[in-house]
């Protein structure tokens, strides 16, 4: 990581994180179901046909009271002598619009008239002489046509169902391989601010709250509210008053949805960020348990994990006041409503069947029940899911977060790939900074000619690191520039520029997979023999071969289960198949014992040979081979040169060589003895 | 299923660590369910009342215009098709039916009343239902959490070497998510499903046998049908939680790794692991997703022929006579009742597969066995004096090959310094590790004091033992929190004093925030030698009787190696230290020299001896160490 006290990101962003609108989120959120249009048309299309299936059924029974089942038609029944037009008054006045005689109102209607006409079915008679053996027929072939609408609903739901879940998989993984993807533009910087494990917990968790939200609550938002809307002109077409009464309650409804989901929202953004924290508190004590082991911290980690833990908790505590207010209220309104349709409707038909001018009949109060409990239905369920909109709205935000982070290293849009080169590094007047007005290399300038061995040298923190940083573009300069054979490393793509820079980091970073997998890391091409070449020019080999399945051994998470210096072997081999041009080793060969570590040193020997090396040194053998020497004190060079000639200087460097080596020097003059 | 339930079962037990809060829920449910069942019942009295006051009304009519002398003839048959006896006479009929028709609005006022105070009712006790399950449900997944955190925090190395941190987390995260989504909601909607059920089938059966039968069965088909769904979606979803367990892995290597991913350019290689690794969890979303694409209309339809049937029955029950309107609206909306908590299990059902899946995988972490733990009887090892003993100690790696020690014995006097010597690989990392028992060895045995290191409590053991090594890692957390990593409860004079000692104290107080400055993940970044002083600092203020340490000065320019090899010296001083030898000077003050070749013991001794008596040593003084004296 960033060496000296860099306690800030990238040169060229700072984070931020803008509050999103919610219609902004969802706006974003929709534009990734662009390339999914068919599905989500299909999707459409079914629930129209499913949602009109799931209203008719109501109607229909409905037409079945008023025609076949109404007391008006059941006393029609009994024949009394001159009482017969009382009841036939009675039946017509009815709502049964399948009859002979009436004309059916609406699409539905239409329809459903001209299929019961079909196979000669005979029409209900309306003018009292309906038989009991006819009312029956009647019955059965309305049940039939309702069952027929049951299926084709069911079909549909499963079709829309399947349409959406495809649609919002692939919506999903598109995103997650956005963010991915976006996260590896990042400037290192942005890691050493934000945890792992929140930036995981985006990508898993937070993407796992709109999918939830996608699979289920999509489907069932948009099918209940098409449903609202169908039921509500269905109510108001068959009878205006009456549909308002019914409705009554609507208004209400609406706000109190408003209202909590919005407190709901709130809630739940927390919840998010606190899930959040637990992730990174995992990430980080689960990748560092060895060290909690070894310290006996295991108490005291477990402590603080039940803090953090326990915020969650209590967040999501908190967010579900609202969740689980929103339901029960909406369901206690729409028991009002029903509440509302017979006790008007009911008051109305004993007071002459008229409502404000209009007809009332049973049929009419059964099928608005009918409507007013579908009517609440929806809104339930739509209440219900909305907590998982809200969770994840509150989700997408974050991952949006991410997604509107800078990149730090943009290609510029004309830049060109950097094509083999001779390996001439110069820095001219190169400025750094990590924070404005603060910076970490003032005005640096050398020139590195193809195949030279540059030392850095200088107490911690004084900018070693960020030079070499500086070369394969991790970061940008603040002012200056830096050319690789003339050319300004801004000109090129950040691939290309890289793949001629090998690097061997401090901390050698090892992914749980194969040894040969390992190796051929940033050569993805290369041979099995070019592996092995490899690891025999890092001396690496040897101790592979020990291992039990050799080049095949599947190395744990970072590398465990070898040793320090094996892993820096494997490092090392890693950066000898790349076969780069410009060479950058980070104090690599300190963490080998002794003896490999000689064994690397002439490998390195071979691997330097006829490449630009920068090595940010300690150990006095590369500082002695160096073809050139440069001390770095607080972000300056302050002196240059090879050993010898500094050493002749008595400045700086060899301060610094008499307090590192006198020691070592009376050791000598023992073993001398 | 059988062991679907045990898991279930195992993690339901959790709800009861909060006893009398965990049946809350269920109590709210009762009354909540009671107030709802009352509607439909309601609903039957104004429709009732309503048909009463409409016949009475058309009957009246009628009435008017039978001429009397029909009157005789007419009355019987209007009397039976009121439901009337037979007995009444013309006049107490029209008085009848008059008082059927004056009561009607006030029967209908009065039950419409009463349906609005069951509908507060209801609203408040569904809500305080919602309200306590799922608080109840976070609480399990708190508790579920921390025996997970606790659990891998104590699980020990070989346990931790083969799993990886983001699949662990993802069980930890996710799959605790999963089982609270069914303890919080589904369980109770299981259990509130088949107190609705019960006590609507009751219900049904009591006002109307016959049509309660043509209706009912569809339970037994339904039921059936979800058995099967249930037990064929178990696997997949297991299969989800572990594909989304390895997207997690790849995502979590590559944030801890994301300047060597960079360094190589391997963004896109890495890339496109990801991609399959998304495509292969998206793949199995959409196998699933087939799966309910099947279950879910079928329920639908199941439910809505149920409603077919009833209609069917009834409808000719009405027709016949034998049942009024308002006793037929009450019935089908009772049997709502029926089809949604049925409906309702469909959808359990699914929950329950994916919190029995989950559920298996949580607890296969509880139920690890770690391999080192505190055996029973284990007593705590009192303040030693530092003298350390192998025996024949041998050990390998879990699933790997060869031994990496291989009899090894040796002895360590209080207050020596014991360096070990080897190429990489001859297992000088493995006798560190086998010290404070991250491992136990695989034959013979180590003691401290004479006590066995399997006989005493592994806290007492390492809290005597300091570590410091090469790799440090820091925590999200202040200087001072981290120096104080192994003694929360030190006092700042011991914190500075061993600052001091490190030589990290000067570097820390340059710093604006000083001590508390944070460091680790969200932190300043130190460079590796001011890291280094800190983990020296760290183990010094344990001030521990037994001291491994790696006395390599990685990462730091030559000065501050001075300033830390000083430090180490005087950590060293006075305490049996166990050092991973990378320079002269350590191996010549050494007390005890142990030269390790290929796991095995190639000579113990001191420098003077062993240059003179072991070829070994003496190759490797001349080419490493001398190597290096030379280079000096």
């Amino acid at each position: 990581m960033m060496g000296g006290p860099g306690r800030h990101s990238g040169f060229l962003n700072q984070e931020t994180s803008k509050p999103q609108s919610t219609s902004e989120t969802l706006g974003r959120l929709a534009k990734h179901f662009g390339p999914f249009w068919p599905a989500l048309l299909a999707a459409v299309v079914f629930v129209v046909i499913s949602t009109w299936a799931q209203v008719t059924n109501p109607e229909l029974t409905g037409e079945l009271v008023d025609c076949y089942l109404s007391p008006a038609v059941a006393a029609s029944g009994f024949n009394l002598p001159g009482a017969s037009s009382a009841a036939s008054q009675s039946a017509s006045s009815s709502n049964c619009w399948l009859a002979a005689d009436k004309q059916p109102t609406g699409i539905t209607q239409t329809i459903i008239k001209n299929v019961f006409a079909l196979g000669s079915l005979a029409a209900p008679k309306t003018d009292g002489t309906i038989t009991t053996d006819e009312r029956t027929a009647g019955l059965v072939r309305m049940i039939l046509l309702i069952i027929a609408l049951y299926v084709m609903g069911a079909i549909l739901m499963g079709a829309t169902f399947f349409s959406m879940t495809w649609a919002g998989q692939h919506v999903l993984r598109d995103l997650r391989t956005e963010v991915f993807e976006h996260l590896h533009r990042l400037p290192i910087g942005y890691y050493a601010e934000h945890e792992a494990g929140d930036l995981m917990s985006r990508i898993t968790n937070d993407t796992e709250t709109i999918n939830q939200a996608i699979s289920f609550a999509l489907v069932n938002v948009a099918s209940g509210s098409l449903l609202l809307v169908w039921i509500a002109y269905n109510m108001l077409t068959q009878n205006l008053p009456f549909a308002l009464l019914s409705m009554a309650v609507t208004p209400i409804m609406i706000i109190v949805t408003l209202y909590f989901s919005d407190q709901a929202r709130k809630a739940f953004r927390k919840t998010r960020t606190e899930m959040g924290s637990v992730n990174a508190s995992l990430q980080e004590s689960i990748s560092a348990v060895r060290e909690a082991q070894a310290f006996n911290r295991a108490e005291e980690n477990i402590d603080q994990f039940n803090i953090t833990n326990a915020a969650n908790r209590d967040a999501n505590v908190n967010a579900v006041v609202f969740t689980s207010a929103l339901s029960p209220a909406l369901e206690a309104l729409g028991y009002v409503a029903l509440a509302i349709v017979v006790g008007a409707g009911g008051l109305a038909l004993l007071n002459g069947a008229n409502l404000f001018g209009t007809a009332v009949s049973l049929g009419l109060i059964i099928t608005f029940l009918a409507y007013v409990q579908r009517f609440n239905q929806p809104i339930q369920q739509i209440s219900v899911l909305w907590g998982n909109i809200q969770s994840a709205i509150a989700g997408a935000e974050r991952i949006f977060g991410i997604l509107d982070e800078k990149p730090a290293i943009v290609d510029d849009p004309n830049a060109k790939e950097m094509t083999a080169i001779n390996g001439k590094v110069e820095f001219k007047n190169v400025t750094a900074e990590y924070k404005e007005g603060e910076p970490v290399l003032k005005g640096v300038n050398f020139t590195a000619q193809p195949g030279q061995t540059i030392a850095l040298v200088g107490p911690t923190g004084a900018g070693k690191t960020t030079i070499i940083n500086l070369i394969p573009r991790f970061y940008d300069v603040t002012a200056g520039s830096i050319l690789i054979d003339g050319t300004d490393v801004r000109d090129v793509t950040a691939e290309s520029l890289r793949k001629q820079i090998g690097v061997v980091l401090q901390d050698t970073f090892l992914f749980s997979a194969t040894v040969m997998e390992n190796i051929r890391f940033g050569q993805p091409g290369a041979s099995d023999e070019e592996v092995i070449a490899a690891a025999q020019l890092a001396h690496a080999d040897t101790f592979i071969e020990r291992l039990p399945e050799k080049y095949q051994t599947v190395l744990g998470e970072r590398g465990s289960g070898l040793s320090q210096g094996q892993r820096q072997l494997l490092s090392i081999a890693r950066a000898a198949l790349a076969d780069p041009r410009i060479l950058i080793l980070d104090e690599a060969t300190s963490s080998v014992d002794t003896r490999t570590e000689r064994l690397i040193q002439k490998a390195l020997e071979k691997l330097l040979k006829g490449r630009t090396s920068f090595v940010v040194a300690h150990r006095l053998s590369t500082i002695r081979n160096a073809d050139m020497i440069l001390v770095i004190n607080d972000g300056e060079i302050i002196e240059r040169g090879r050993h010898n000639e500094l050493l002749e200087e008595k400045g700086f460097y060899y301060n610094l060589y008499m307090s590192q080596f006198k020691k070592q020097e009376e050791i000598e003059a023992i073993i001398a003895m | 299923m059988t062991q679907q339930r045990n898991v279930i079962g195992r993690a339901a037990g959790y709800l009861f660590h909060y006893r009398w809060q965990a049946v809350l829920p269920y109590i709210f449910l009762l009354i909540a369910t009671l107030s709802q069942l009352a509607v439909p019942r309601l609903v039957r009295s104004i429709i009732d009342a309503v048909t009463k006051g409409v016949i009475a009304t058309t009957v009246l009519d009628a009435l008017n215009k039978i001429p009397a002398a029909f009157m005789s003839v007419a009355l019987p048959k209007i009397l039976t098709f009121l439901n009337y006896p037979a007995t009444m006479t013309s006049d107490q009929l029209v008085a009848q039916l008059n008082a059927d028709k004056v009561s009607a609005p006030d029967d209908l006022v009065r039950a419409g009343l009463f349906i609005v105070g069951f509908a507060a009712l209801r609203g408040l006790f569904a809500f305080l239902q919602a309200f306590w399950a799922e608080k109840n449900s976070q609480s399990v997944a708190y508790d579920l959490r921390n025996d997970l955190y606790a659990k891998i925090q104590r699980l020990s190395f070989s346990y931790h070497d083969q799993n990886q941190t983001g699949q662990l987390m993802i069980r930890a995260t996710d799959d605790v998510e999963k089982v609270r989504l069914f303890l919080g909601q589904g369980l109770l909607q299981l259990i509130g499903a088949l107190v609705l059920l019960t006590a609507t089938l009751i219900i049904l059966f009591t006002t109307n046998a016959q049509l309660a039968l043509a209706t009912i069965w569809i339970i037994p088909v339904a039921l059936i049908l979800f058995m099967l769904f249930g037990t064929i979606s178990q696997p997949l979803f297991n299969r989800v939680q572990q594909r989304l367990s390895a997207l997690n892995t790849i995502l979590q290597e590559n944030l801890a790794g994301i300047k060597v991913v960079k360094a190589f350019t391997r963004e896109k290689s890495e890339e496109v692991k990801f991609n399959v690794a998304a495509d292969n969890l998206m793949d199995q979303q959409i196998v699933i997703a087939r799966l309910f694409t099947f279950l879910m209309p079928l329920v639908f339809l199941i439910a809505n022929l149920g409603q077919a049937t009833t209609l069917y029955v009834g409808g000719k029950e009405i027709i016949l006579g034998t049942l009024t309107l308002g006793e037929w609206q009450e019935f089908s909306m009772y049997l709502i009742f029926i089809f949604f908590p049925v409906a309702q299990l469909g959808f359990i059902i699914t929950q329950f597969g994916q919190a029995a899946a989950s559920a298996t995988r949580i607890f296969e972490i509880l139920d690890a066995k770690s391999d080192v733990t505190d055996k029973a009887g284990a007593i705590e090892l009192p303040q030693v004096e530092g003298n350390i003993n192998f025996e024949d100690v041998s050990f390998r790696y879990v699933g790997g090959g060869a031994p990496v020690l291989d009899k090894v014995s040796f002895e360590a006097k209080p207050g020596q310094t014991i360096a070990l010597l080897g190429a990489t690989g001859s297992g000088k990392t493995s006798i560190i590790n086998l010290l404070p028992r991250f491992y136990d060895p695989t034959d013979g045995r180590i003691t401290i004091d004479g006590h066995d290191l399997r006989d005493v409590k592994l806290e007492s053991l390492r809290a005597q033992i300091g570590i410091v090594l090469q790799e440090t890692t820091l925590f999200s957390g202040s200087i001072r929190d981290n120096i104080a990593f192994g003694k929360p409860e030190a006092t700042d004079d011991e914190i500075f004093a061993a600052a001091k000692a490190a030589a990290a104290h000067d570097f820390i107080t340059s710093f604006p925030e000083g001590y508390e400055t944070p460091v680790g993940e969200r932190g300043t970044t130190l460079s590796g030698g001011q890291k280094q002083r800190v983990a020296i600092a760290r183990a010094l203020l344990l001030n521990p009787r037994i001291l491994i340490l790696d006395d390599s000065t990685s990462s730091v320019d030559l000065g501050t190696e001075a300033v830390i090899q000083s430090a180490l010296d005087k950590l060293m001083k006075g305490r049996t230290s166990f050092v991973i030898a990378q320079r002269i000077s350590t191996v010549m003050n050494a007390d005890q020299i142990i030269v390790l070749d290929k796991g095995k013991v190639a000579a113990i001794g001191k420098h003077a001896e062993l240059l003179e008596e072991n070829e070994i040593y003496a190759e490797i003084y001349s080419s490493q160490l001398l190597d290096d004296k030379q280079h000096a």
